[in-house]
């Protein structure tokens, strides 16, 4: 054959072969994104490893079948994904990826289409989540519904809380105040509210005794309804002549202000007993080490952890974790309350059984028990 | 003048603060209330401009002046919060109730599931994982140690049993793993407190220029 | 009725917020989204109540010219003139940047500094306590510390027998890092879940209405 016709055809096939290849193995896909608000289309492709001449991807996208394509993004050479996050939920839109090569060469893959992006009314992902919330939710209200059978409950001692008494009684026999801190911690922290419980409790005891509490807030929304709370419990102790509003004030939410001003109250207003219980930060041993100085009984209450071995150091008394949020129901005495704790006791019965399991299956090689707590 | 100022006042109120360690005297207490009047009002115009203005003053100005009907919908939590001023008003006062009941149940409710994914789920995962890597003694042995310290620590926190016999012995593990790592956590942040206070007398060296003057001539 | 209203809101709101977190549909998100405008609102309100109860703190001080009602003038200088810096200059008017940073900043690193003494004689009465948790709690900062620092390495390179330094010459440090990722890990993860059980079924009690001590008592 004559050679200049053969080096024409060669020359003709060199850039239409890497075309008719990629067209073929760039294989595109393009699917909704599951367990999402329909605000994402995911979309995959062969990476082609007969090619490293590749220099990227580029994507295009359009809303209508013919026409109209628009550059939307690029992937580098050796990823085979992209999420396309700019979609309106509910439309279709078509795809094209464009491969780049180093020597210039562009070759597109079929359109594909149409993608519609949806919504889910439930992520899937989390159906593992959501079945630990429903057993270890129906565990817990059905003991506080089976206390109200009346069978009854033993409920270990814990020192912390019979020191609540105490104090309370000493503050009331040296007919000094008591100081409530509840924490630095809004009303999203579940250990503030673990307090506000507490300090129903406490604040009613007080009121039966007649010796002043006084409520230091470095939270407007937390004073607000403590305010209440200590109303209310005024109220169940038959003494609402007692309660001075006054007593329950907000200080500042910047931490180490409200530790200032707190301190001073220790130091001016001597206290008998001090109550820290809530969500600490590292105001905690400023207030407490002040605290023990001014020889105050001083009871804590925290999950913190990384707060408790300066309570632990500093006060008399120290509730660990989960023991601040049994105080309210161990204060109250209450059986649906009490009941509550049973329930507690069997969630961490099945964690630990969990826990044996998983390590069992772990050490046998099955991994998918350990990811369904991802 | 206002920047040589400002370090004056800084330099004196930082030791209007440590003056507190010697006992509470008339510069800690100037300098707490101030703190305190300073801090309050600070939130006040942060409130102002972060909560007040985009949410509640903007909405309702673009409701009247634009025509935006659906902004008017910020009348209701407004509303809500002037029913925290019924206190105030004896016949009204269990108004406060319904804001309160508001605020306390969407708290309660947005936590359930993240804490069992953040404080149960990875907790349970991170302590069976390591179980898969076989490769090392080592490795295993601190597994099992681990899985025994939190098996013991939930112990530990039981309530409806008194602490004899096995649960009894086991809580006690679980009572020295908690002193060892509240220990840790002591050791932790000492030096990071040290840094602190090495700041501050750092900063006080710098800027009072007789010390200044001594410190830079030692050198 | 009173009483119910409130128990019907906290029922409603929670079970909602805790299922939207299993639903990823749009609607759900923006009621979210709302709800977290809602809360935010109130909480301007509340914040008003709040400065509220300490200006009538200090103003009832100075007007009864209690002992020290002249820090109260103090509080409320502070007050006054930031507040009004912050919403008149805006929060970066010059006034309200020069307060923050030359009174704000160094009170707060200084009241937080305090700590290093603080710790010292928490430290000091943990040692003279000589209980068994008191003595592990001790040995095991001690430990932490030493291997934080570079003196902690330099001590044992120093005084250990060369044969053992060479085998280990970080030993401290490691020491340290084992423990935190040992025993440590242990008591938090112990005491996460614990808390969490606890916190979810706190959680629970608000949803149901079992604990009300916020919006009822008792008696009503």
């Amino acid at each position: 054959m004559n050679r200049k016709i053969l080096a024409i055809i060669i020359l003709f096939f060199i850039p239409i072969l890497p075309i008719i290849s990629t067209a073929e193995t760039a294989n595109l896909r393009g699917i909704d994104t599951p367990n999402d608000n329909g605000g994402s289309i995911i979309l995959e492709w062969e990476v082609d490893t007969e090619f490293p001449r590749i220099k990227s991807y580029r994507i295009f996208r359009s809303e209508v079948t013919i026409g109209d394509m628009k550059p939307i993004g690029n992937a580098e050479p050796g990823v085979n994904r992209y999420i396309d996050n700019k979609v309106t939920r509910g439309k279709g839109y078509y795809y094209i990826i464009q491969t780049i090569y180093n020597d210039g060469v562009v070759a597109n893959s079929p359109m594909i289409g149409p993608v519609v992006p949806k919504a889910q009314w439930f992520d899937k992902s989390l159906l593992p989540t959501a079945g630990g919330v429903l057993i270890i939710s129906g565990i817990l209200i059905f003991f506080i519904y089976h206390a109200k059978s009346g069978k009854k409950l033993t409920i270990r001692r814990i020192p912390g809380l019979e020191a609540i008494d105490e104090a309370i009684g000493r503050a009331t026999e040296m007919g000094k105040s008591i100081l409530y801190v509840s924490g630095i911690g809004g009303i999203r922290s579940m250990a503030t509210i673990a307090s506000m419980n507490i300090l129903s409790r406490i604040s009613r005891m007080a009121a039966e005794y007649e010796t002043p509490l006084l409520v230091p807030c470095s939270d407007p929304v937390v004073m607000n309804i403590e305010r209440e709370i200590i109303r209310n419990a005024h109220m169940d102790a038959g003494r609402p002549d007692t309660y001075r509003q006054e007593n329950v004030f907000f200080i500042t939410e910047e931490q180490f202000a409200y530790a200032a001003a707190v301190d001073g109250m220790i130091i001016r207003e001597k206290p008998a007993a001090i109550f820290y219980m809530g969500a600490f930060m590292a105001e905690s041993l400023i207030l407490a080490e002040v605290g023990n100085v001014s020889g105050t009984i001083q009871v804590a209450g925290t999950d913190s952890i990384t707060q408790l071995p300066f309570f632990i150091a500093s006060c008399d008394y120290t509730l660990m974790g989960e023991e601040l949020y049994a105080a309210s129901a161990y204060l109250s005495k209450d059986p649906l309350l009490l009941g509550s704790l049973k329930g507690q006791d069997i969630g961490k019965l099945i964690v630990i059984a969990c826990i044996i399991i998983g390590v069992i299956l772990q050490l046998l090689g099955y991994q998918w028990f350990t990811n369904l707590f991802r | 003048m206002f920047n040589a100022i400002g370090i004056w006042v800084a330099i004196g109120l930082t030791i209007c603060v440590y003056s507190f360690l010697y006992k509470d005297n008339p510069l800690f207490k100037f300098a707490e209330h101030l703190f305190v009047g300073i801090s309050a009002g600070y939130l006040l115009a942060i409130a102002y401009h972060t909560n007040f203005l985009p949410y509640i003053y903007y909405p309702l100005k673009s409701a009247l002046t634009e025509g935006k009907y659906r902004e008017f919908s910020v009348l209701i939590p407004s509303l809500m919060g002037l029913m925290l001023f019924s206190r105030f008003v004896p016949r009204y006062n269990w108004m406060v109730r319904w804001p309160f009941a508001f605020l306390m149940g969407y708290s309660a409710g947005v936590k359930i599931p993240v804490i069992m994914q953040a404080d149960i789920y990875r907790q349970i995962q991170g302590t069976i994982q390591p179980f898969g890597d076989k490769s090392s003694l080592w490795a295993i042995t601190n597994a099992v140690m681990i899985m025994l310290g939190v098996i013991c620590t939930l112990i530990y926190f039981f309530f409806s049993r008194e602490r004899k016999g096995l649960s009894g012995g086991l809580s006690e593990a679980g009572i020295i793993f908690l002193m060892i790592g509240f220990g840790a956590s002591f050791g932790y942040t000492v030096m990071a407190r040290i840094s602190l206070l090495i700041g501050r007398v750092d900063f006080l060296l710098q800027n009072i220029p007789f010390i200044n003057s001594i410190v830079s001539n030692g050198r | 009725m009173k009483r119910q209203i409130p128990l019907i809101i906290s029922f409603v709101c929670g079970i909602f917020m805790l299922i939207q977190f299993f639903i990823p549909h749009p609607g759900f998100i923006s009621v979210y989204r709302g709800i977290l405008n809602w809360a935010r609102i109130i909480g301007v309100f509340a914040l008003i109540i709040g400065i509220g109860t300490l200006v009538r703190l200090h103003f009832r001080r100075i007007t009864r010219r209690s002992p020290g009602w002249f820090y109260s003038v103090v509080v409320f200088a502070g007050l006054i003139v930031t507040a009004s810096a912050g919403i008149i200059g805006g929060t970066r008017g010059k006034l309200f940047v020069w307060i923050f940073q030359n009174i704000n900043i160094p009170l707060d690193a200084t009241m937080f500094s305090l700590l290093a003494f603080f710790m010292a004689s928490a430290a000091y009465r943990a040692f003279r306590a000589r209980t068994l948790d008191a003595t592990l709690l001790l040995i095991a900062a001690v430990i932490v510390m030493f291997g934080r620092v570079p003196i902690g390495d330099f001590l044992w390179q120093a005084v250990a027998p060369q044969s053992w330094v060479d085998k280990v010459p970080f030993l401290p440090e490691q020491v340290a890092e084992w423990v935190m990722s040992g025993p440590n890990m242990a008591a938090r993860r112990g005491i996460m879940i614990g808390a969490a059980l606890g916190a979810i079924s706190t959680s629970l009690k608000i949803i149901l209405g079992i604990e009300r001590s916020h919006f009822a008592s008792s008696s009503q």
